[in-house]
């Protein structure tokens, strides 16, 4: 589904990624890992086509992403509808008047009749557990509320691949178990998942792969979960545990 | 979990217009990068000088040429200014000679009529004070790091109450910019089709915006008071005075000296 070959970026002079190769095929699940600064976040933003490599290339499903081709608008939609990004900062993703109106952005876009639109706007709110939430202003409600808003405004538009930056952060516990049984089940519906994460503890069992991120830039280590989470010696000598 | 949740959409968007976040976006960009930049100076004669000179001199310079009524002075500072100019990195030299090149054709547009009228010589005389003023500011803006800039002000008898002001609203420009362009990016990955209300989710973006700076200010008024803020605010400056700086003083007191020689006919 997604093919990333020798890709390389920069921020005017500082490298964010260097020569980063990877592969995800369709439903799987990947967690990606690595110290602050190694360029998880920059790869997930040049996943979702919001910056792109100076050199190397992008391909998803079979095509490939590049600046000029997201440039036709129909492309650059059909992409962004396929493939739903959570943004670490929740603030940032939530811009309407209520959480209902939040959540019926993506739907009403894609010319969804209002029975439809109400339809995937109730199943969102009623999966993510925020159905009293409804008529709330999305900027009163408290951090955990805001990240299953957020989550719930990527779902409705269904996409096929779901990129979550850090989500567990700043979540109670509570929370981030509630988190992990969904995106469990999001996964086993079939949906493809990567992830960047810094917390073990709650996403055991969700990844059965993880990508590691060296201080470099590179991607040092692209493994089964357990063997790599298992490799302490490997772990403290990355900065990651 | 619902059905469609399992099942692929069949979905082709329709035709909309996007230039407009996408514009929105690459004005951020820049304002934010023109901020940025200034996170790695070269070491450069004219990025190494002291701050506190390089404004005084800067004023003093832009005060004299728009003062002087002769070609000549005005020229000799101008030979000057892009002899400095010429000192800076390639990357630099080129943005500072197309901002300086693009501000004086608005001024040519504007002396149109003036120049039609027979003043051919005062808006000669005017353009060439544009240039020379815009380089000097420029050249400033480019070499010297912002936090300096609002330091070097305490010198000028600025209170230090506005230096904080300065140096606050640099940067929550900053922090508050990066949000935007974020909630922007949010707001162009989700825009898979078409939107009618396009203004109206732009004004979500400002309200958050909005909201989202009140509550910065609220926290940083009570981080302030808890580390013991009163109101009263010295910000400190330690500024080396090194021999470069003294070359410096040497060149620009010369050129402001033929002022009185040559500048005020």
């Amino acid at each position: 589904m997604i093919e990333i070959k020798n890709l390389n970026f920069k921020y005017k002079t500082n490298v964010a990624l260097k020569d980063v190769s990877l592969k995800i095929r369709e439903g799987e699940s990947v967690a990606l890992i690595g110290p602050n600064g190694s360029g998880k976040s920059t790869f997930l933003k040049l996943i979702n086509g919001i910056v792109f490599g100076n050199s190397g290339s992008y391909i998803f499903d079979g095509e490939e992403i590049t600046e000029k081709r997201l440039q036709d608008n129909r492309v650059s939609k059909l992409f962004h509808k396929r493939i739903g990004f959570v943004f670490q900062n929740s603030d940032a993703q939530l811009f309407c008047p209520n959480v209902y109106e939040e959540v019926a952005f993506g739907p009403r876009q894609m010319g969804m009749d209002d029975g439809e639109v109400d339809k995937r706007v109730r199943d969102c709110l009623k999966l993510l557990d925020i159905e009293k939430l409804k008529d709330r202003e999305p900027y009163n409600l408290s951090g955990g509320e805001k990240r299953k808003v957020a989550i719930a405004s990527v779902l409705s538009l269904n996409p096929e691949v779901l990129v979550l930056d850090e989500p567990m952060n700043g979540i109670d516990p509570k929370g981030k178990r509630f988190l992990r049984e969904l995106i469990l089940r999001l996964n086993k519906s079939g949906k493809t998942i990567i992830c960047s994460t810094h917390d073990f503890e709650y996403v055991k069992g969700i990844f059965k792969r993880v990508v590691v991120f060296s201080e470099e830039h590179t991607i040092l280590r692209d493994d089964a979960y357990d063997s790599v989470i298992g490799d302490e010696e490997f772990l403290i000598k990355h900065n990651i545990k | 979990m619902a059905d469609w949740l399992f099942e692929k959409d069949e979905y082709i968007p329709k035709e909309d217009k996007v230039k407009f976040i996408d514009k929105s976006i690459l004005g951020f960009l820049n304002i934010l990068s023109l901020i940025k930049r200034k996170a790695s100076l070269s070491n450069g004669y004219v990025y190494s000088l002291n701050p506190v000179i390089k404004l005084g001199f800067t004023i003093l310079i832009i005060i004299f040429l728009s003062l002087s009524r002769s070609f000549l002075f005005v020229w000799t500072v101008n030979v000057y200014l892009f002899l400095l100019l010429s000192s800076l990195n390639g990357e630099e030299i080129k943005d500072i000679l197309k901002v300086s090149l693009i501000v004086p054709i608005f001024t040519i547009i504007i002396l149109i009529p003036s120049i039609l009228m027979g003043n051919k010589l005062n808006s000669l005389l005017m353009l060439s004070k544009i240039i020379g003023t815009i380089i000097a500011i420029n050249m400033i803006s480019y070499t010297t790091r912002w936090t300096h800039l609002t330091k070097a002000l305490k010198l000028m008898c600025i209170p230090d109450v506005f230096i904080l002001v300065f140096d606050i609203t640099l940067k929550y420009i900053y922090i508050l910019g990066e949000f935007s362009l974020e909630m922007l990016y949010a707001l162009k990955l989700r825009s898979v089709g078409s939107n009618n209300n396009k203004y109206g989710s732009i004004t979500g973006v400002i309200g958050g915006l909005f909201l989202k700076s009140k509550d910065m200010a609220e926290e940083m008024y009570s981080a302030m008071e808890c580390r013991g803020f009163s109101g009263e605010y010295s910000s400190n400056i330690k500024f080396k005075f090194t021999f470069k700086d003294f070359m410096y003083c040497l060149l620009n007191t010369f050129i402001i000296g033929l002022y009185f020689y040559i500048g005020r006919m």
